[in-house]
């Protein structure tokens, strides 16, 4: 029983106490900030936003290099 | 946006509280049972199960008989457990404090066994249901449990625990259907199941 | 750590992103001045994060496949013995007490959570802009995982099963199963420490949040219940927390994690509001983790942790209103799209099944619905609107998202994927409406001391042949997507320079070359 005990105060530890950190940790960089950048930071240069990307376009033959270009 | 960080700390807190509210706490209150005594006798309830029945939960519990069959009854008032006649009173917490695992059970497709022993007490029947439900039931989806149970040869005597079984379902004759001992527990499981005992938390309606 | 990253670890503070109101406008295309504006630059970092996930990733998938067809023969059995019982009575280890809980193993341990889990790398190392760490390991993971998945349906089988509901394998499995979790974490956790973004993405929090949740939840549980069992009624609180909290806290992340990614991706349109995902991030983590208890109304707990947890269910409206707020809004004239995206369709299809499923709970948490529905059919296609219809939908279409990134093939066949999106989607609403409506009634008949019970099991025959019927439809369509799989590893078929679409991409190019609607006016 004093096993189960030592079970539950040790997660709650290890759980509350995570996530205070977790939090901390986001607010100390920034991260409740400026939500629209967040919001673009899933898009870069090669799938900007405005381009539906939702199928992969197939390996057109094209020159050497590992990248895939998309017409 | 300078609110959020007491907002959201708040909210962890709250979050970690939970768990110690759903599982830590039930364990502080339910945990700790002892029981009660039976007036009018030295006796106890609930009693731990004895040999046989602890080795038919077993069976129980292999089958997964508890995803057909729930063994609580809800309080009067909350659906019609007790009007159906499974039991005499709701269950609580006491009526549990010896099992694990719990087999309260989500699902109704059969019927509440909470009372199966004190509702079904003969054995006869349960070996019978066990066999094949549909000897007892006509129209039950229940599986049948005939692999508890073992076809055999007559030698000599028939044996006393050969199932007495209407003519339809016998065996061809010279042989005989006999439990094994897991069919034995099991029936001895079901035979115990009784939560019938009065107790001062839950009222009798 | 790279000089790019300490760089951009000091931006958001600066006023350069601030302007960030003008982000969601087309003047804006190349996002933010951080970001290489260099498209071929980004295409190959592109390219060499999704390689890195190419092996591990792929052997999760391969598993979860497997497993998908496998759970979907346990489901056809279970569900033609509960309206013919004679049907293969004969051995123990096909008997319905056993193949249900072999079913639900291998969709939970054996399906969702390794497909989770892939999509959860590959997500992980996108979203960071890494490499993802570890593959070998993360490899071994998967095989080990599998390994205790197969040994632990087989327990099952033959009659070693635990009988507390979600967490049926033996023993013996439990700590393999904490092992490859655990390389898992570590991944992802040394990948996002190496992440060549500073902005952490929602569909990151929602990460953490699963990556987090699931060993906690796993390992009290089972040294609650297993190792070290507790007595009695306390058990069902322990129990049903953490079977609600797989599909709440371990599942629903992993799916709006996805969403949250692909729709956005999809429609190369920022989420509506990010305000409202984090939101919606929040009160998740806060509510879902209470609601738990609700499955125990009339039960032997105290009255207080179930009045608490009807409570916490209704107030999951909130995440569950600004999930469906922001993906309409993101979705909206763009709907069009679903006529030909594979990926779009499955996803989209899954987030509102998110908001239908989340919707119901929450009032059938409510006593007097509970009263009716509690212990029938109903709870069963609640469940399955849960996890399949909106968890494992959003997987397929993460699936045809990513594949063909992974293997460098596109999809075989446009008919297959057809035949795979409305067998599953029409057996879902056929699996769905029937036990519904038959659990509803089947709980009132309940709630009527004068039905003699083995009318109300007559009654339901026909409803559980409609589940059966809905079986059957899903499993065609697991068999269309599984041969489309088997396809896609190993480059069968023709090769395609063209994206697979559902309908004419000829109509779909003309979609997409149109300018989109809310271009016009910028999205806040």
């Amino acid at each position: 029983m004093t096993l189960n005990y030592i079970v539950f105060a040790a997660s709650a530890l290890l759980f509350g106490g995570s996530a205070v950190v977790a939090l901390a940790w986001a607010m100390r960089k920034g991260q409740l900030e400026n939500f629209q950048r967040g919001a673009t930071s899933i898009f870069d240069a090669d799938e900007p936003i405005g381009r539906v990307t939702d199928s992969f376009p197939g390996q057109k033959p094209k020159p050497a290099g590992g990248a895939t270009k998309r017409s | 946006m300078n609110h959020a960080a007491t907002i959201f700390v708040g909210v962890m807190l709250t979050f970690a509280s939970a768990w110690l509210g759903l599982v830590f706490l039930p364990y502080v209150q339910l945990g700790n049972i002892e029981p009660a005594a039976i007036e009018g006798s030295t006796d106890a309830y609930p009693k731990p199960l004895g040999g046989l029945a602890a080795r038919g939960r077993g069976v129980y519990i292999a089958g997964g008989c508890v995803y057909c069959h729930t063994q609580q009854i809800r309080p009067e008032g909350f659906g019609a457990d007790i009007e159906r006649g499974w039991g005499p009173r709701r269950t609580v917490a006491r009526d549990y404090m010896y099992d694990r695992p719990h087999l309260m059970g989500t699902n109704r497709t059969g019927p509440d066994l909470a009372n199966i022993g004190a509702r079904q007490p003969s054995s006869k029947w349960h070996h019978l249901h066990l066999y094949n439900p549909r000897i007892t039931s006509p129209g039950s989806v229940m599986p049948s449990f005939r692999y508890l149970y073992e076809k055999r040869k007559i030698t000599g005597e028939r044996s006393r625990l050969a199932l007495e079984l209407p003519e339809e379902w016998k065996p061809e004759s010279g042989y005989e259907i006999v439990p094994t001992d897991e069919a034995l527990a099991l029936v001895a499981y079901l035979q115990a199941l009784d939560h019938t005992t009065p107790l001062k938390e839950a009222e009798t309606p | 750590m790279s000089d790019t990253r300490r760089e951009k670890s000091s931006s958001p503070a600066s006023p350069a992103p601030r302007g960030g109101k003008a982000i969601g406008r087309a003047s804006d295309r190349g996002g933010s001045v951080e970001r290489p504006i260099d498209p071929e630059r980004a295409a190959r970092r592109r390219f060499r994060v999704d390689e890195s996930t190419r092996v591990p990733v792929l052997t999760f998938f391969t598993g979860g496949a497997f497993w998908l067809l496998a759970g979907s023969i346990l489901a056809l059995l279970a569900s033609i013995k509960l309206h013919t019982p004679e049907f293969l009575d004969g051995a123990s280890w096909l008997t319905f007490g056993r193949v249900r809980p072999a079913h639900l193993n291998t969709m939970i341990y054996g399906w969702a959570s390794p497909t989770g889990i892939g999509v959860i790398l590959w997500l992980t190392a996108r979203l960071a802009k890494a490499e993802l760490r570890f593959p070998r390991l993360l490899v071994a993971a998967a095989v080990v995982w599998n390994v205790a998945v197969l040994w632990g349906t087989i327990g099952i089988l033959r009659g070693e099963g635990t009988s507390i509901e979600w967490i049926e394998f033996p023993p013996y499995v439990p700590p393999l199963l904490v092992l490859a979790f655990s390389i898992v974490a570590l991944s992802v956790a040394t990948t996002f420490h190496d992440r060549g973004e500073a902005h952490v993405y929602v569909s990151q929090w929602y990460i953490f949040g699963a990556i987090f949740w699931f060993p906690w939840l796993y390992t009290v549980v089972e040294l609650l219940m297993v190792y070290r069992p507790m007595a009695g009624s306390p058990q069902a609180s322990v129990n049903w927390w953490f079977a609600h909290n797989v599909l709440g806290l371990w599942l629903t992340p992993i799916g709006l994690a996805t969403i949250y990614y692909l729709i956005p991706k999809v429609l190369g349109r920022p989420v509506h509001s990010y305000y409202l995902s984090i939101v919606g991030f929040w009160s998740l983590a806060l509510f879902y983790n209470w609601a738990g208890a609700h499955h125990l109304i009339g039960g032997p707990v105290p009255a207080w942790l179930v009045t608490v947890s009807i409570v916490a269910s209704m107030m999951m409206l909130i995440p569950v209103g600004t999930v469906a707020i922001n993906h309409h809004f993101t979705m909206v004239g763009r709907f069009a799209i679903l006529k030909y995206s594979p990926t779009l369709r499955f996803i989209v299809f899954g987030a509102m099944s998110y908001t239908a499923v989340s919707v119901q709970g929450s009032f059938q948490s409510l006593r007097d619905w509970n009263e009716v529905t509690h212990f029938t059919h109903y709870t069963i296609a609640h469940a399955h609107l849960g996890v399949y219809s909106f968890f494992t939908m959003t997987m397929f279409g993460a699936l045809y998202y990513i594949m063909p990134r992974l293997t460098r093939w596109e999809w075989a066949s446009a008919r297959l994927i057809r035949v795979h999106f409305w067998g599953t989607a029409g057996g879902m609403a056929i699996y769905w409406i029937g036990l519904t409506w038959g659990g509803v009634l089947q709980g009132a008949a309940m709630n009527d001391p004068k039905v003699p019970f083995l009318d109300i099991v007559k009654m339901m025959i026909p409803y559980l042949w409609s589940r059966s019927l809905a079986g059957v439809l899903m499993t065609t369509g697991h068999v269309a997507f599984a041969a489309l799989f088997t396809m896609n590893m190993l480059h069968l078929g023709k090769r395609r320079y063209e994206p697979t679409l559902l309908d004419d991409p000829r109509e779909y190019a003309r979609l997409i070359a149109s300018p989109p609607a809310w271009e016009e006016t910028p999205a806040s």
